[in-house]
């Protein structure tokens, strides 16, 4: 069988071996030696005033960052005032220390993410609502400590802003809006929206800090300056009760701790 | 390959002389038109140059060779029309059909070449890459894509056939 075989194959050897043509050779390895020394032809090739495009384009690119990165650092302090200026609103918790604590905490937080001061109306609401969950849940010493906030230099209204103080601030920060709204073309608004923000703090700070809180908070309050002798303010803090709750009916015994004896 | 994958021309020109010839036979034998065979050949080498840069190498360069040369048949034996199915199971009428040819083919070469030619395509391109290439039955499996038990019948009809054609002399 294997003799066979090899029969078979010398057989096939004795055939005329067929070689490629000269011209094929010369071309194929023509061909090899001309890919092994071309390279690869760039995707697009710079010539005459396209060379100069890339740099310039890359140029072009770095003083764009640059000149944004300024612009916004030059805005930044506006910013900063404005979302103080709009923080009370939203930290209206003054009575509640723990409430406050996490207000003054989101206020500090809010230069860091600016963007937040589009919601500033949102979480106004959403600060009230926790507000009024932390009074009614809040010990009677704590609310014992309310009517006397240390209000910090720096933000002087954060403390004493009440519901009244809402629209003010409301107000203040449309005011400051419009300035920075045009503050793309006119940088460097924020002397003058601090100015603005000073006056509606001082505003604020004038009405009282028992006023945010219910009836009854309010009465306790007045109550407690009574005891600590604070009879103006007592006083004081009495009549604005009655101007706003008119038909409301003092108890026998509040009544006693409330007013003047 | 490796080396003229780097830039070494000359290693290109080592692997083209080894396998020129048993390529070109291989093809020429294939398809039986020696312009075909010519144009295949070429771009058998030219998918070799274009490939130098991927070229991984899984088997030998002389299995991965003639994968592109079988490769190039199938197509052009599908451009006619035909399939290596086909191919495998049928006897392709041979020219030797005609009988001025027949007449001459009283010699055993030329028997032979008749035999060759009247082959099935798989069968006869198992011989030509057992005989040309120098390649195992395994390797004829790889090549054509075949299982190995495939590739074997293959490889053993057509020395059957062969043996038949060469013994009536």
């Amino acid at each position: 069988m294997a003799d066979d075989d090899d029969k078979i194959l010398r057989r096939y050897r004795e055939l005329p071996r067929e070689e490629p043509p000269r011209h094929l050779d010369d071309a194929i390895l023509a061909a090899a030696r001309r890919a092994v020394h071309t390279r690869p032809a760039p995707l697009v090739v710079p010539t005459g005033r396209q060379r100069w495009y890339f740099p310039l384009a890359a140029a072009a690119i770095i003083v764009l960052a640059v000149a944004v990165t300024m612009h916004m650092e030059r805005e930044q302090p506006a910013e900063e005032v404005m979302s103080s200026a709009t923080a009370p609103a939203a930290a209206a918790p003054a009575v509640v220390p723990s409430a406050r604590e996490m207000m003054r905490n989101e206020t500090a937080a809010q230069p860091e993410r600016p963007k937040a001061e589009r919601k500033r109306k949102t979480e106004s609401t959403d600060s009230r609502e926790l507000r009024d969950q932390r009074s009614d849940a809040a010990p009677p010493s704590e609310l014992q400590k309310a009517p006397q906030p240390a209000p910090p230099p720096a933000a002087p209204a954060q403390d004493a802003v009440g519901n009244i103080a809402q629209p003010a601030s409301g107000r203040i920060s449309e005011q400051t809006e419009a300035p920075m709204a045009a503050s793309a073309a006119k940088p460097a608004p924020a002397p003058e929206a601090k100015r603005r923000f000073e006056e509606g703090a001082r505003a604020a700070s004038s009405l009282s800090a028992f006023a945010r809180q219910s009836p009854e908070q309010w009465l306790q309050g007045i109550a407690d300056l009574r005891k600590q002798g604070r009879h103006e303010e007592a006083d004081k803090e009495l009549a604005e009760f009655r101007k706003r709750h008119p038909d409301y009916q003092i108890p026998p015994a509040m009544r006693e701790r409330v007013e003047r004896r | 390959m490796l080396a003229y994958g780097g830039g070494d021309a000359a290693a290109f020109e080592t692997l083209y002389a080894r396998h020129r010839g048993g390529l070109f036979r291989f093809v020429l034998r294939a398809v039986k038109d020696r312009g075909v065979a010519e144009e295949l050949f070429q771009e058998v080498w030219v998918r070799v140059i274009e490939a130098r840069e991927r070229y991984a190498p899984k088997a030998r360069f002389t299995t991965w060779l003639y994968t592109i040369a079988h490769n190039l048949l199938v197509d052009h034996w599908r451009k006619k029309g035909l399939s290596l199915a086909v191919l495998d199971e049928e006897d392709v009428p041979s020219e030797s059909a005609n009988p001025a040819r027949q007449a001459e083919a009283r010699e055993a070469l030329a028997r032979l070449v008749q035999a060759l030619e009247a082959l099935p395509a798989a069968q006869r391109e198992a011989f030509l890459l057992h005989e040309e290439g120098g390649l195992s039955v395994a390797e004829i499996a790889a090549v054509t894509g075949a299982g190995a038990e495939a590739a074997k019948s293959r490889l053993r009809y057509a020395m059957a056939k062969l043996k038949a054609a060469v013994s009536e002399n």
